[in-house]
Parts: structure tokens; sequence; C-alpha cells
């Protein structure tokens, strides 16, 4: 993995981006830190986030001419936040007398400070702190200069001076009643290591560097209305700051530009939209100032202007408080750990990778692609927690193997003959299919292994269907079946080295087949097809049954209304999306369109294998996904369905719409288990293979000699714990066999284990003849060394 | 890995009709190897592992092992 290519998007993430009240502003006062305290009532604290950025911020705060205000993002839907007025009340109610300055050694060099104005003095504090002896050269008898055409016009003079006396507080030497001309400045130059000109005007117009306000090269720096050329407080304030720095640079030769690029005002890459931000009019003030309520209410206004997209959008991101940029920090923490934990793992596995953040970045930046290939980059080093995807990987295996997997061309015209009569041949479709059959394998339907587990029944009649309808527009396409997995779950946990199992085997298929267009009912399958093998057309089920036509059904108007949850995996099939709705509303139902929908599509949970690796982060997505819906949910997806029912909310397979009849039962909905839903795929194997070819397979099932007996209790725990019936099967079987099994004499109960493979699981039984009733189940995949 | 576990149970070897006894047993998991005191049978060794053990001290070195 490129981590340096990674950081550079995490520093494209603008979710710390600063406000543009806080960007316009040339000493960045941290505008959103100090409206939160505000809205606290803390005024005290609102204060000093106001002294950390505003010198002399008691002043400043009650005459600075504000240009925050004019780029307020609020302007224009009820008026800008008025932050001055906030400022003097903050000060008001805020102001605590600062602590007795740290007297630091003066050892860094010796500054003159030309001019003891507001930008003069800035400068003065900012290299006092800094270390430097700094003096300043004051041509009139006091210190302040434009400050004090604001007395009585907004500060009082007793708190000019308590200000300003920080100065001699501070040991800086003044020099008072002392002009310095163009004509002595030479002297001065000789006589400090740097001198900064902040005197309101000047004879000779120096060229200023824009940035760092030197003159040329030489030690000279200007600043205040010299450099600023208007009557700004502030940005007179933040030239002495700035020139402080540069004078800084200068003496101790470090880089003048390097890291400066947002010192003064900015444009900030953050662009608030305030399409959906409704109007609120300013708190106009009853006194002079805001009152204390006053200023809260006015700061109850102020959006908080902050890009978070994406966390809004996503349970994931909410659930481990994290934005992409911080994400992309963690993940390459994660991966240049040598020792220590790699405390990202569980995060990095609970992404569903479904690209929604993506989406909704107005940058486009998507967590998906890059936690995809973290994942890979982990199974490449080793570091990828096993158990996090390994019962996933075990289902796939199951569903690559011969238990499952198959393929077959459309029963030949020979196979068929038996069907070739009257009446079956005038009113069934599928036997006039077969009938024409061609020997060209046009089409071949690929169910997927979740459909086949969780809808079985339907498989058989969908594939009718499809040989009654295709055929009788294209006589020379015959459909095929082939039941398989994609090899999406081996995808989404980074194992590449699985993938090929997978691909190459449904590639050498489509060549074998004469490179059949496959018809897809699953969103996962379709987007692996596209990642894996662009060559091979697909087509989804639900664009075949818009196209061919749909299976004959009850159609009655005005049934329910429904709202459809996409699959993520099809966000950008719009195809697909404008398919499902046209059958949906042939079928009779209307649609309540989600926020979430079509191209924001939001994942069930199941993406990215997070219902194993995290269950209870799927579940946050199961519930993020049905609490804002009223409407039963429609998906077509099996994934979907089942997330969506397990989180107790009606759901319906569009395939239900047409071959089932849960919508019109009141009971509460089931979907299979883990067990259930693999025997569902040998089943769906057996069947198939019976009825449609007439092929015999040999006993699939193996037969024990002993009947077990499991409660709901226990079959639910089998679920949480990942726990198949024929792992309890194995290890019964061999306790009974081996007679390797504890017992416990207070309760009669056994309690055998066996190690399959990585796992050792065990079970808890009573024995009552060849009736075994499980008690407990549980696992772990610790070895344990028996010897 | 250090555990805290039963030292007595009344569970015993059904096929050695044993009392299970408290021994150091070696247990591993990917690159940890600990030697850890648990029940198991005198004569044949089998070891017993509890649920609450199991779910408890075992899935924490598991899962910590596994983010090392």
């Amino acid at each position: 993995m490129d981590l340096d290519a990674l950081l550079e998007i995490s520093n494209q993430c603008i979710h710390s981006e600063p406000p543009v009240c806080v960007a316009s502003c040339p000493v960045h006062m941290d505008v959103i830190a100090f409206v939160h305290e505000i809205e606290k009532g803390d005024f005290a604290k609102a204060y000093k986030v106001m002294e950390t950025k505003i010198p002399f911020s008691r002043l400043i705060g009650k005459i600075c001419d504000h240009p925050c205000e004019s780029h307020c993002v609020r302007k224009e839907v009820g008026g800008s936040i008025r932050i001055s007025e906030l400022e003097k009340t903050v000060i008001d109610l805020g102001y605590t007398s600062p602590k007795k300055p740290l007297l630091m050694p003066k050892n860094r060099g010796s500054v003159a400070v030309i001019g003891g104005g507001l930008s003069g003095c800035v400068a003065a504090i900012e290299l006092d702190k800094k270390g430097y002896n700094v003096s300043i050269y004051e041509k009139t008898d006091r210190l302040g200069g434009s400050l004090w055409a604001y007395e009585a016009q907004g500060l009082e003079r007793a708190i000019i001076e308590e200000e300003l006396s920080v100065i001699a507080k501070k040991g800086i030497t003044v020099w008072y009643n002392t002009e310095v001309t163009e004509d002595t400045l030479q002297h001065y130059i000789e006589k400090y290591d740097a001198l900064y000109l902040g005197t309101g005007a000047w004879s000779k117009a120096y060229a200023i560097h824009p940035e760092t306000f030197q003159v040329n090269d030489t030690s000279l720096f200007i600043g205040g209305t010299l450099q600023t050329q208007n009557r700004s407080s502030i940005f007179s304030a933040s030239s002495g700051k700035r020139a402080a720095v540069s004078i800084d640079r200068y003496i101790t030769k470090t880089s003048m530009s390097a890291s400066r690029e947002r010192e003064g005002v900015f444009e900030t890459k953050l662009n608030y939209k305030i399409d959906t931000v409704e109007p609120v009019e300013e708190v106009v003030k009853t006194s002079s100032v805001y009152s204390e309520n006053e200023a809260i209410e006015e700061v109850k206004r102020c959006l908080k202007c902050q890009c978070d997209a994406c966390i809004k959008a996503c349970v994931h991101m909410q659930r481990f408080s994290i934005t992409p940029d911080r994400y992309i920090r963690s993940i390459c923490h994660n991966e240049r750990i040598v020792l220590g934990n790699r405390s990202a793992n569980l995060m990095i596995n609970s992404c569903t990778e479904c690209g929604l953040c993506k989406e909704v970045c107005p940058l486009g930046i998507g967590m998906g692609d890059i936690i995809h290939a973290t994942r890979q980059s982990m199974v490449e080093r080793g570091k990828m927690p096993p158990s996090a995807h390994d019962f996933a990987l075990k289902e796939m295996q199951f569903s690559h193997s011969d238990s499952f997997s198959m393929v077959r061309k459309q029963p030949s015209k020979e196979q068929s003959k038996d069907l070739f009569y009257y009446p079956v041949i005038a009113f069934s479709q599928y036997a006039r299919g077969l009938y024409k059959g061609s020997g060209k394998t046009g089409y071949l339907f690929y169910p997927g292994c979740q459909l086949s587990s969780t809808h079985t029944d339907y498989i058989g009649e969908i594939y009718k269907h499809l040989v009654g309808v295709i055929k009788e527009k294209e006589a020379d396409n015959d459909v095929g079946l082939y039941l398989g997995c994609c090899g999406a779950p081996a995808d989404w946990a980074g194992r590449v080295d699985l993938m090929p199992e997978s691909i190459e085997k449904i590639h050498k298929t489509w060549k074998e087949m004469g490179e059949p267009t496959f018809i897809l009912a699953c969103s996962s399958c379709a987007s692996t097809f596209e990642k894996y093998l662009p060559m091979i057309k697909t087509l989804s089920l639900w664009e075949v049954f818009v196209r061919y036509g749909l299976p004959s059904v009850d159609i009655k108007k005005g049934k329910r209304v429904l709202s459809i949850h996409d699959a993520c995996a099809s966000r950008h099939n719009s195809s697909v999306h404008e398919s499902v709705r046209s059958i949906v509303k042939t079928l009779g139902y209307s649609v309540e369109e989600l926020e979430y929908a079509k191209e924001k599509a939001k994942c069930c949970g199941y993406g990215g294998l997070v219902s194993n690796a995290n269950p209870e982060q799927a579940k946050d997505f199961v519930q993020d996904r049905i609490h804002k819906s009223a409407q039963d949910i429609l998906v077509y997806c099996a994934m979907c369905k089942d997330a969506i029912v397990k989180g107790n909310k009606r759901a319906y397979h569009i395939l239900d719409l047409i071959y089932g009849d849960e919508m019109n039962q009141k009971i509460p909905q089931k979907m299979p288990t883990l067990s259930e839903r693999q025997n569902n795929r040998k089943r769906l194997k057996h069947k198939l293979l019976k009825e449609i070819w007439n092929e015999e397979e040999r006993a699939v099932n193996t037969i024990y000699s002993f009947s077990l007996h499991l409660s709901d209790a226990i079959i639910a725990l089998m679920e949480k714990r990942f726990i198949l019936l024929s792992d309890i099967e194995k290890v019964v079987d061999h306790s009974l066999t081996c007679k390797e099994r504890f017992y416990n004499p207070e309760t009669l109960d056994f309690l055998a284990r066996l190690r399959v493979n990585n796992v050792t699981f065990w079970v808890k039984y009573e024995e009552h003849g060849s009736d075994i009733t499980v008690k407990d189940v549980y696992s772990h995949r610790m070895e344990v060394v028996e010897d | 890995m250090e555990t805290k576990t039963e030292t007595t149970t009344p569970w015993m070897c059904d096929k050695c009709q044993k009392a299970l006894v408290s021994q150091k047993v070696k247990v591993r998991y990917l690159e940890g190897n600990f030697e850890v005191e648990l029940l198991k049978c005198p004569t044949c060794n089998m070891v017993f592992i509890s649920e609450a053990l199991a779910l408890g001290k075992i899935l924490e070195v598991e899962k910590s092992l596994e983010d090392k």
C-alpha cells in the first residue's frame, strides 16, 4: 500500500477545514469554539478563546471591524451572526485579568520597534514572548497610537491604559518622545538584529514583501497601516503578529516562507451548502450590547459550519466517531506498526465498503476503496484477524463445493419430450420454450448463493419462467442455469488469493457455454462480475423481467405503499433502479422513496462482511436503515431482506411480490438460520437436478445414529456464535463414537469437544437413548495441546 | 497468558471415569504459545474448557493476538 498517497487523500478531506469566518479573520479567531462557549453560557471560556488569537483582545474585541461577518454563511439566510457584538458582550461578562506575565530570558537577539501604535505593541509583545530583547521607539509620550481615536467611542481611557501597561510589566524598554526618521533609520538598523517599522506614516515608500513584510532581504520589516494601507485595527494587529514571525525566522536564519500559506486571510476549501438551512433572523439587542440571554440566543443561529456529510450518512463513522482524515491516519498507523497493537483492525473490518461516503463527499473522497486496499494489505502481511471473515469464507467454500455448485444447459428436446403433448405444450410457456431448444446457450441464469439460501423455492420457478419468455422472443437462445458463488465474500475479506477460484471457474464455464449473457439476481454478484469479469455481458433479473415479461401474477390495483431499499452494490446501476420500480408499480404497489435511495443507497450491514466481523456494527446499519421508514420495505437483494427482517422490520424481496405470500400474512417473518441456509443450497441443487434435468444425486446428507433436539434458545445461540448444526453433529458423533467427553454426575449432562479445522466446538448435551438434547454450544479458536 | 480458572469442578472424564486435575497445559494461537493451568483428565489428558473460560479469557487472548 502506498501510504504516502493515502495521506495525500487524507489531506484533501475538508472535515477539519475552518469555516469561512475563521478563514477571513486576519488572526483566525476560533469562532466555532467561541460560540460553543457562549451557547453553554461560559463567557469566561469564550473570552479565553478570543484571547488565544486576538492580541489586546479586551480592546480589539470592542472595536474590531469584523471582516468575518461579511463572509458569514448565515448572511443570506437570516443575516450574518453578529460576532463583533458577541465579542463585546463576552468582554463585559467574561473578561478576567491576565496572569502575571512570566519574565522570559531575553537572549535570542535584539529588535527595535519603531512606532508604539497598535501593530508596534503587538509586534513587541510577540517578539518578547519569543525571547527577544525589544525596544520601542515612540515619538509621542504614550503608546497605543490610533487606539486613542476610540477613546470614549467604544474604549474607556482607563482600560486602554491598563491593557497597554502590559508592555512595561513585561520589561520591554520604551523610548518615549523619540522620533525615528528615514535619516536616522540606518543607525537603528546597525544597532539591532532587526527592525520593525510600524509608524502610521513614513517619508519613503519601501517595497514590502506581501507575505513576510520584509524589505528586500534586509533586517527591516514593515507592518501596521504602512503595510495594510487601511485603518482596520484587526489587520493592523495581524500584521504586527506576522512580522514578528518573520523577524524571528530572519534572526534564527530559518525559511522565511515555509508553512505560512494560511497565515493571513485565506480561502477555505469548505463550501458549506445552505440549500436546506432555514432562515433565522438575527437577535436584535435591546441595549447598547447584547445581554447574556440575547448573546446565547444569537449564537444558536450559528451553523458551526463544518463538512460532515459522510459522518451524517454513515453509522460506521458514527460508531467509531471518526472522519476520513483521521481514519486514513489510523490506517497508516495500523499499517506501519511493528510491535504493539493494531488497534484499528476492528474498525477497518467494520466498514461495509458500500461507497456512500464517496457519493456524499463534496470532493468525492471514498473510504470503500481505501478500506478494501487496506484489508488486502493486512491479508498479504498475515495481519488480518482470522476470526473476522473465517465463517463467511467457509460458507463461500461450501458454495463452491459440489454441495451447491452446478452448471446445466437448458434441458434438451430429447430430455424433455415427455412434456411435448397436449395440453401441456399448449398451456406451458416453459414446455414450449424447451420444445424450441436450440442447443446454443444464449443466457445463463446465475441466482447467486444468497438468494438460493433464502428464497430457495423460487429459483426453479424463475428458471422455468426465463426459459418460457426468452425462448418466445429469441428462439435461438437457450437458457442455462449456474449455481455458484461469485466470490464476493473473498473480495470483501481482502483475500485476493481466493478470487481466482471463483473467477476462473466462472470464466471457464462462460467460455465452454459459448459466452452466454449472465442473468444475475444479486447486486453483489453484479458488482463482482463488473470488477473481475468485465468481458461477460450481464443483465439483472429485473431488467429481464421488464424486457421479456413478468411471470403471470394476480395484479390488484391499490395495493399498499412500499419503501424501496436499494442495494448498495447497485448504486450506480440506474437501469436496475428503474426496472425494480417499474416492476413494483406494474404489480400494483406504490412507492414511497427513502431519503437515501438509488445512488445514495445505504447498506443493510451485510456488505463488507460486517455482520461477520462486527455484528454490533451491522445492527447499527440495519437500525439506521429501518427507523426512517414508516412503510414496509421492498428489497431486491436477499441479504438486505435477511438483515432488515432480523432488525424486526417487515421486508419483502421483489420476488416475494411475484412468487410468495408473505405479503398477506400477519405472522412475524422469519429468515432461515445459517444451517438452514446451507441446507437450502444443498436441497436446491438436488431438487433442480431432479425436477428439471431428471438427474438423481447420490445421498447428500450424512446419516447419524442419533437425533438432535435443539430449543429456540440454542438455535439463537448458534446463530450468534456462528455455529452450524453440522458442527454440532460432528462433535456429538465423535463423542459417542470415541467416548471422548466429560460427564457431570450432578446434572447428568455430557460435554464434548471436537476441533474442526481451526475451531474447537463444545457441545453440552443430555443423552436419552438416541435422543440428544443440546443444552449449550460454544467454541474457541485457541488450540489446546493434549499430550 | 495468565488465567485464573476453576480448580475444582463436578465434571469428570467419562471415558476414564476420573476426576479432573488442574495441570499446566500448552495452548497456542497464531504466534502465541503459552502454558496455562487447566483442568484435565489425569489419564487420557483430555482438557476441559468451560463456556466462561472459552468466551472470557480465551476469547480475550485470541483477540489480542489477532491484533498483534
